[in-house]
């Protein structure tokens, strides 16, 4: 038997995929935090540098330009550290206070990176310059910090990502073990029914998820297939041995007349005896044929609306005669006034009534009585033929409708023993229940049909 | 025409409706019994349903397609009713089940051929001195009103109608109680006796022939 791979299961793909989803999903959420969070950092370093740079210009505004330089002094002192940068030069361009000298710079904010600065750094600086009271004053500060910041945020996405493409993986391959082991099973079920175990079933968890309602689908079609196989292994050997006779009786009859008609006698008879036989052998495999046609099931498709007192009218008519010309008596009994619709196929329905019909006909002793009865209950339309001949014997009526079945006392009657199993076949087609019952004496069929409307 | 592809049995066929003075071809193959129906015009075609080179159901179809009106008969071991109802819907005009008699092939053949390609609406049926008004629902004889039940009265119109021809125990079956199956009582037997009873015995000549281990025939006395 093979087995899928892991790797290449249907859970496992799912789970990756979903996982590569995830992370996808994941990296986008990221990227537009991280795009958030760089505006939001660099806007407050403009709001910092703005501020610094208003502090330091208001300085002069109350006073002179010398508080200016030593304003300036005292903040670039201060800050040297956290990398701000103080400059203030007089209108020739020379440095009056600061920790740097500027290259020329257009006035208002500007990001200018620290080669075009002078400065030995990494980051890019923030850089405010304007006119204070006719000198040029420049304050900036490093970008490092926001770097940091950002690197930090990059990192974090980064391990993030490993975490949850890491766990998706895991996740997936322990949800995909999980789900392979049952599809195993289903596998492992059908491998071994494949090979003619037909009891083998799918073992089922009882939770009601997917694959058990599958499982639970499978079995029942199993059950049906392992149902159907039985049938067909018991008919075939009842074919053998229900054919086996007439053929054997054919043989003879045959050796018969071909002996005869060496000694030149007339061979007409046994002729004519040899055709009977072989018409009783095709009819047997007409009505096997038959039967397993209708059992397919394809008439479905051609189902009517019919009224069943038609059909019940129409076979007293047909055998009301027939049956009197054998003395019994035929009796239509409580055809109901209303329309007894079903959905059904005519042909069938008919040859069913018919064969019930004909068996209490031919199995009852002269003079029975028979009755036809159409009767309405609940959501049902059943029909009933009772007979007061011979009966059936209560532990053969589940028999009866077996193929090929036939009660020890009627095997010199001639038939098939398939007509009542055709009756089970048609009954079945439509949906219909049938049952059998002691009339005292005789029996009493019954076949209730699902009513239409 | 014969279009069948098992040897034993267009033998056995072709040799029945020679004896019967009839001539018949023989074509063991489904594309070459269409050309040779599309050619020629003949009386009936016998047509297998599993043929090679073209199944029976097509070649129907498509002889119906080329607007070719020979009657068609299909025989086939294909015993189901859908089988026949297909036969039927595909443009065949009948259908036989093997194994079949000889006669009982050929009292459908008989009924094919001399079926007029169109078909008269007579209102009165007359055989002798019987007469069938079709529309009055009514059956006299020389001269007598017979009451005749509803089914009696379909019974008597369609030997009446196949007047002089065989009609098969099967042909009376699905004619006039559509049945298409076997029943396994003297259906069609005690329903002829029961209209000779009316038609036949209260007068001297017999109408209603039974032909031995086939059918029944309606004619005059020869």
């Amino acid at each position: 038997m093979r087995r899928a791979s892991l790797l290449r299961s249907t859970p496992f793909r799912l789970a990756l995929t979903f996982g590569c989803l995830v992370l996808v999903a994941f990296l986008v959420a990221g990227g537009v935090t991280y795009r958030m969070l760089d505006r939001g950092l660099a806007r407050q370093l403009d709001a910092s540098v703005n501020e610094t740079y208003s502090v330091v210009a208001s300085t002069y505004a109350q006073n002179d330009v010398e508080d200016l330089i030593a304003a300036v002094n005292t903040y670039s002192s201060l800050r040297s550290a956290d990398r701000s940068l103080f400059a203030l030069l007089d209108p020739t361009g020379m440095r009056l206070a600061g920790n740097f000298t500027p290259p020329r710079l257009a006035e208002g904010l500007s990001t200018i990176d620290p080669k075009t600065l002078g400065i030995e750094d990494k980051s890019a600086y923030r850089i405010r310059a304007g006119t204070v009271g006719g000198n040029w004053l420049v304050v900036g500060q490093s970008f490092a910090d926001v770097e940091g910041l950002s690197r930090i945020e990059l990192i974090s996405l980064g391990w993030a990502s490993l975490f949850v493409i890491a766990i998706a993986i895991a996740g997936g391959a322990f949800l995909a073990v999980g789900a392979q082991n049952r599809l195993d099973a289903v596998a492992k079920t059908m491998f071994d029914v494949s090979n003619g175990q037909l009891d083998k079933r799918i073992p089922l968890t009882g939770n009601g998820d997917d694959i058990d309602v599958v499982s639970g689908q499978i079995n029942h079609a199993l059950d049906r297939l392992a149902a159907l196989v039985e049938g067909m292994r018991q008919v075939s050997s009842d074919i053998a041995h229900e054919l086996k006779t007439p053929l054997n009786r054919l043989k003879m009859i045959l050796n018969d007349a071909v002996d005869k008609d060496d000694r030149g006698e007339d061979v007409g008879g046994l002729l004519s005896d040899a055709s009977a036989e072989s018409d009783q052998i095709n009819g047997t495999f007409d009505a096997l044929l038959r039967i397993s046609q209708i059992e397919a099931g394809a008439r479905k498709t051609r189902f009517r609306m019919i009224d069943l007192n038609e059909i019940v009218a129409f076979l007293g008519e047909v055998y009301v005669d027939v049956a009197g010309d054998v003395g019994h008596r035929l009796e239509l009994a409580s055809l109901s006034s209303d329309r007894a619709i079903v959905m059904g196929d005519r042909e069938l329905l008919t040859q069913m009534f018919a064969n019930l019909v004909e068996n209490a006909i031919r199995h009852c002793r002269y003079g029975s009585e028979i009755r036809i009865a159409l009767d309405r209950e609940a959501n049902k339309i059943v029909l009933s033929v009772s007979d007061n001949g011979p009966g059936i014997p209560a532990e053969e009526h589940d028999k009866v409708f077996r193929r090929l079945y036939r009660l020890d006392k009627s095997r010199t009657t001639p038939g098939s023993g398939l007509g009542l199993s055709l009756v089970r076949a048609i009954a079945d087609l439509h949906s219909a229940e049938i049952s059998l019952a002691d009339n005292k004496p005789g029996v009493r069929i019954s076949v209730a049909i699902p009513a239409y409307g | 025409m014969l279009i069948e592809d098992d040897q034993k049995t267009a033998e056995y066929v072709a040799r029945g409706f020679s004896e019967a003075g009839h001539v018949c071809d023989v074509v063991r193959d489904g594309r070459d019994g269409l050309f040779q129906l599309t050619r020629e015009p003949y009386d009936v075609a016998i047509i297998d349903r599993m043929l090679p080179g073209l199944d029976g159901l097509s070649l129907v179809k498509a002889l119906r397609a080329a607007r070719v009106n020979t009657p068609a008969l299909f025989l086939t071991s294909i015993g189901g009713v859908d089988d026949r109802v297909d036969g039927l819907e595909a443009g065949g005009d009948d259908y036989l089940v093997k194994p079949f008699a000889f006669s009982e092939l050929a009292a459908r053949v008989n009924a094919l051929a001399r079926r007029p390609p169109v078909q008269e609406h007579k209102t009165i049926l007359r055989v002798a001195d019987l007469e069938l008004d079709l529309v009055r629902r009514q059956a006299t004889r020389a001269g007598q009103t017979i009451e005749l039940q509803p089914r009696e009265f379909t019974l008597l119109e369609v030997l009446m109608r196949g007047e002089g021809r065989v009609l098969t125990r099967t042909m009376l079956l699905e004619r006039v109680w559509d049945f298409h199956f076997d029943p396994k009582t003297s259906v069609v037997e005690t329903h002829i006796s029961r209209l000779r009873a009316k038609i036949d015995r209260p007068f001297e000549a017999q109408l209603i022939h039974t032909v031995r281990n086939t059918g029944y025939s309606l004619h005059a006395p020869r």
